[in-house]
């Protein structure tokens, strides 16, 4: 991809719903070829800021580039570089793994031959060749998660978005989807994801940005971010969570 | 440190359905903070039921204001049946349930049954229907006491709640039962059939009640009334006119009746709760047979639609083909237009037309079928199949994501939807243009009859996409097919009324023309229509399209059940 544009570049989103104003304001540049991760506690925007960043949500101001293509004035052509899991969307779930690759496919106007190759591919390496023509309805969790991925892989996008892609996946898929994210990265792709589990985003990620009450608070490489401190210690700091004092829930010990 | 509860935990407030009445209430109420828009639909809703209940409230009382107590009977078991009959099957055919309180939000209460179904029953009777329904009810009341004094009241009050509380139970049971019935993949063909047969029972009762209305024999009409009456269906209602009529002890064996039916169909009821709430029949065993090493985009394919091209809009006619079949709420939507496709062309022209029953000659047609009562039967059929897809975008919900991420252009989504719709839709229609003029014994019309129901049902997939595009709600995610969320009743009937309308002032050209012509002159109507269908279409998608592309996130965010 041009090393010139950010892979994914924000400027001033922002999102109100009814009185709640959900992102205030967002700047991120997320460097071509980086390992990127958004922490954020829970209702912090992450979700918000990520639909806006792919077009899925309009923001009430501000910009989005998806490697130079500007997300809301160009959709076609920055949506076609654009590999994306939206978290807790259905997919078309009543289709079969294989017919729903198919589908994201051909969708994206790719040769038949192609999507069937890669698409056995996929399946096979995700382990859900196995599944034969079971719907996605039926699947597990992490089997929901891992066909969410094979289908914003399946067609060699530059950037991949990705919304809580290790919620509620078990330890066995986690490990399969970290190294495939690791390979594409290593191939010169871009992965931006949300999370909020300090521990994976400590090993896998290059850079981070920590978002709460829909502000960036912290951003850069990791190191920088984190000091010499633990990433969970600089989370908690951020944010500002409380800690227990003993006195409360007593009821709870017995 | 583990949390135990132990049995000597102060005793556990008893719940009560006055908790789930409130609950209901509270969830109604919150709904509608901040949403003057589902404030003003439910205003509407309102005033629309008060407005039919009223003139049931007419239809009951008239009897006993106009002192004929012999129409009191008819009305009270013809009226009463009708009413505990719209009950059972319109919430299947039209409507759906407001699921408000859906059952499979209890399942992790500890509850028992008798009091979750007590509770979700109480909350089911909180509804403008109900209330319709009680207004319309009360004029039982009004009629009995006029003619039978206090005891007959009285006996009118009790029947008629007992009469309600059987409605709104049956209601509940039945959408239940079917729900089951519908996502279990062994049943759900049958449950298919049932259902149609049920709806078709529309025709032949609409049928017997024409003929019988024409021969106005009194005796006959009136032995029918006392049979109904002795039904569960009449039971309740008619009770207080046995008092009325002297055979006092009528009406306790009938209010027992009722007391039974109502147990029997709660009994029913708490039996398919139990399965939507632990969803136990929602998958059953998958068919995990593997695919034959085709390869991914083979096996997408549908045969039907096996020879398009393997391109976006190829996926696109796929992917809805295999919904429209594999979506239980899509399939309950096509057997809907399957059944009413049938049954109301029927109705009009043989009902309309008339059939009489006379001892030498049986079940015979009488007078002239019109060419224009074809016609515009045609349209209204045309109409109602159009209109399931002013709703499409929300079958999707947030899966439509995932064409918005691609960036499908609207134009090609919407001739793809409305390709994989007509390729269910179409031949059903043919087979309708076809049956309906052989029926009546006018094969010529066929021409006309198709032509003017491809045309109704071309312009109404064009006036459905704007609605569609503009005008999308979001269905709840429950695994009820006819659940829907509060409110949404309401701006469905609203939106469907409004395509309906709008799509039956463009078809009527191909009415007018049909009045017009006559002899051969009438198969120039099937060109005609199906050039003039299938334009509507295609500009409809054109000009619909260009909106689509410009609100795709905004019809994503009102298709996404809110969590």
């Amino acid at each position: 991809m041009t090393g010139e544009h950010p892979a994914l570049a924000l400027r001033g989103l922002a999102k109100r719903f009814d009185s709640k104003v959900a992102v205030a304001g967002v700047d991120l540049d997320v460097p071509a070829g980086s390992f990127y991760g958004l922490l954020g506690p829970n209702g912090a925007g992450k979700t918000t800021t990520l639909s806006m960043a792919v077009g899925l949500l309009r923001p009430d101001h501000g910009r989005a580039w998806v490697l130079g293509q500007d997300v809301w004035a160009d959709p076609v052509r920055a949506k076609a570089l654009l590999g994306v899991m939206p978290d807790g969307v259905r997919l078309f779930d009543r289709l079969s793994g294989a017919e729903l690759l198919a589908y994201h496919g051909l969708l994206r106007g790719m040769d038949p031959a192609v999507v069937d190759q890669r698409a056995a591919e996929l399946l096979d390496v995700l382990a859900l060749t196995d599944a034969g023509r079971t719907l996605v309805v039926d699947y597990s969790a992490g089997m929901k998660k891992k066909i969410g991925l094979a289908c914003a892989l399946l067609h060699g996008p530059g950037l991949l978005v990705l919304d809580e892609p290790f919620e509620a996946v078990d330890p066995v898929s986690a490990a399969l989807i970290r190294d495939i994210l690791q390979r594409y990265v290593t191939g010169g792709g871009t992965v931006v994801f949300s999370s909020h589990v300090m521990e994976v985003v400590e090993r896998l990620c290059s850079h981070v940005a920590i978002l709460a009450d829909g502000v960036i608070k912290r951003v850069g490489a990791l190191d920088e971010v984190r000091g010499d401190r633990s990433l969970e210690e600089v989370f908690v700091a951020v944010v500002g969570g409380r800690t227990a004092t003993g006195e409360e829930l007593a009821w709870l010990s017995r | 440190m583990a949390v135990a509860v132990t049995p000597d935990h102060p005793a556990a407030r008893s719940v009560s359905a006055q908790h789930f009445v409130r609950l209901k209430l509270r969830v109604l109420g919150n709904g509608f903070r901040g949403q003057a828009r589902r404030i003003v639909l439910f205003v509407f809703g309102l005033l629309a039921g008060l407005w039919a209940g009223a003139g049931g409230f007419l239809l009951f009382a008239a009897p006993g204001m106009l002192d004929e107590p012999r129409y009191a009977m008819m009305a009270a078991a013809f009226g009463g049946g009708l009413l505990v009959f719209g009950w059972l099957v319109l919430p299947l055919v039209f409507f759906g349930v407001d699921e408000t309180l859906d059952p499979a939000r209890f399942a992790l209460l500890p509850l028992s049954r008798r009091t979750l179904v007590t509770g979700l029953f109480a909350a089911a009777l909180i509804s403008v229907p109900a209330l319709a329904a009680l207004l319309a009810v009360s004029g039982l009341v009004l009629s009995a006491a006029a003619l039978g004094g206090p005891v007959a009241a009285l006996v009118a009050l009790v029947g008629a709640a007992g009469g309600l509380l059987l409605c709104v139970a049956a209601s509940r049971a039945v959408t239940s039962a079917f729900a089951t019935m519908l996502r279990s993949r062994r049943v759900r063909d049958l449950a298919a059939v049932l259902l149609a047969v049920v709806a078709a029972l529309f025709g032949p009762l609409q049928l017997a009640a024409t003929a019988a209305l024409r021969e106005t024999d009194w005796d006959r009409l009136t032995g029918a009334a006392t049979v109904v009456g002795w039904t569960p269906f009449g039971a309740p209602w008619t009770a207080a006119f046995d008092v009325v009529d002297g055979r006092a002890w009528a009406a306790p064996v009938k209010l027992l009746i009722t007391a039974a039916s109502v147990g029997l169909v709660l009994w029913w009821w708490s039996r398919s709760l139990e399965s939507a709430m632990v969803g136990a029949a929602s998958s059953g065993p998958a068919k995990a047979r593997r695919g034959a090493p085709t390869g991914a985009v083979a096996e997408f394919f549908p045969r039907v639609v096996g020879r398009l091209r393997r391109d976006r809009f190829g996926a696109l006619v796929a992917r809805e083909c295999r919904y429209w079949w594999r979506d239980a709420r899509r399939r309950a939507n096509l057997i809907s237009i399957a059944v009413v496709g049938v049954f109301v062309p029927v109705m009009v022209n043989l009902g309309g037309g008339g059939f009489r029953m006379s001892s030498e000659e049986g079940f015979a047609a009488t007078g002239d079928p019109s060419p224009i009562l074809v016609g515009v039967s045609m349209l209204f059929v045309g109409v109602l199949a159009s209109v399931t897809t002013a709703n499409q975008f929300g079958f999707d919900g947030s899966a439509y994501a995932a064409n918005v991420v691609a960036g499908v252009p609207g134009r090609l989504e919407l001739r793809a939807r409305m390709t994989a719709f007509s390729l269910y839709v179409v031949p059903l229609l043919a087979v309708v243009s076809v049956l309906i003029p052989v029926v009546l014994g006018e094969p010529g019309w066929i021409g006309m009859a198709g032509g003017t129901l491809l045309a109704a049902y071309g312009c109404g997939l064009a006036v459905n996409s704007f609605i569609s595009v503009l005008a999308s709600y979001s269905l709840p995610e429950t695994s009820n097919p006819f659940a829907m969320n509060t409110g949404a009743g309401v701006a469905r009937s609203l939106l469907v009324l409004l395509s309906m309308v709008v799509t039956a002032v463009a078809a009527l050209p191909m009415v007018v023309a049909a009045a017009f012509l006559d002899g051969g002159w009438l198969w120039l109507v099937l060109p005609v229509g199906v050039a003039y269908g299938l334009g509507a279409a295609l500009l409809g998608a054109y000009l619909a399209g260009d909106v689509l592309d410009r609100r795709q996130p905004e019809l994503l965010a009102t298709v996404t059940p809110r969590r």
